[in-house]
């Protein structure tokens, strides 16, 4: 997940960021229009990415975490419908809600589209609350409350879209990374506890 | 007497053994788990945890299937609809007692 909404926020800026376009337009004057497959790149490799990382650490559970505490594989579904429609419902409710403000004159379309990553984090936000108070790991409700803290600064802050997204992006990864060092870590300790 | 009370009786008796209400409890949170998982979250010994989970097949409350991961042979139990409909069952009495008991 924390390599998805870092490849996520990096492809973004790459597609949309009008410096990289410059870039690859100049490439295409000098090159040729296969030049322009470069600004592709980014959205093929980032689902390769995933992909591999998912293999990665399927690996990594079977290599070590598995073979001492037994396998497990989680539920598909963790959370309830309620929260899953809820989540969308904050979306949507965040995106309608810069709408109105640009309408009323109190906001511009910058707003607009930082409130389209802004309501993406409180969704996701609140869906990780409701794993974490579902599974009981308040890990996760921390994660989900600072999550949605943190994307709401992206509200405020005087960036482009492409900018606004990697930012958002690589904020979300870096809080992901740090709650899944902390699971691993403490899945290590229990399988070395368990020898 | 209250209807809370009366009904310990038509607690599920396949489920209501501790070490099988351990298992039904850890099966149902995740799709499946192998038998060293369940091994680990129970705390039962092999002998107990395999006869027990043998009962709860016959009841048709589990589903055992016997494979390889590897060379090393690898068992991985799933709690089947009947089973997670009737540990749902099971935790909605549970719970609607432990209120009670708690007034």
């Amino acid at each position: 997940m924390a390599v998805f909404f870092a490849l996520g926020g990096v492809t973004v800026w790459f597609s949309l960021e009008p410096m990289w376009m410059s870039i690859v337009a100049n490439m295409v004057a000098r090159f040729g229009r296969w030049a322009a497959w470069i600004n592709l790149m980014p959205v093929i490799l980032a689902p390769l990415a995933v992909w591999g990382m998912l293999r990665l650490m399927d690996y990594l559970r079977r290599r070590w975490l598995w073979r001492e505490s037994g396998m497990v594989k989680p539920l598909r579904w963790v959370v309830s419908p309620q929260v899953n429609m809820l989540s969308a419902v904050i979306l949507l409710g965040g995106v309608a809600l810069s709408l109105g403000l640009r309408q009323w004159g109190w906001s511009d379309d910058a707003f607009v589209l930082r409130m389209l990553w802004a309501a993406t984090g409180w969704g996701f936000g609140y869906t990780l609350m409701g794993v974490g108070q579902h599974v009981g790991i308040s890990r996760y409700v921390w994660l989900g409350a600072v999550g949605g803290s943190v994307s709401t600064l992206v509200l405020f802050l005087p960036l482009t879209f492409g900018q606004t997204a990697l930012v958002f992006g690589l904020s979300w990864s870096l809080m992901l990374m740090v709650s899944g060092t902390i699971a691993l870590r403490r899945g290590l300790m229990s399988a070395q506890g368990n020898r | 007497m209250s209807d809370e009370i009366k009904d310990i009786t038509t607690f599920d008796r396949l489920i209501h053994e501790p070490a099988r209400l351990a298992i039904m409890a850890v099966l149902s949170a995740c799709e499946n788990a192998d038998f060293a998982y369940l091994l680990n979250a129970t705390g039962l010994s092999k002998g107990n945890l395999s006869a027990h989970l043998s009962k709860l097949e016959e009841g048709g409350y589990v589903a055992v299937t016997k494979g390889f991961k590897g060379k090393y042979p690898n068992t991985t139990c799933a709690l089947t609809a009947t089973g997670r409909k009737a540990f749902s069952a099971y935790r909605k009495q549970y719970l609607a007692l432990a209120q009670h008991l708690e007034k």
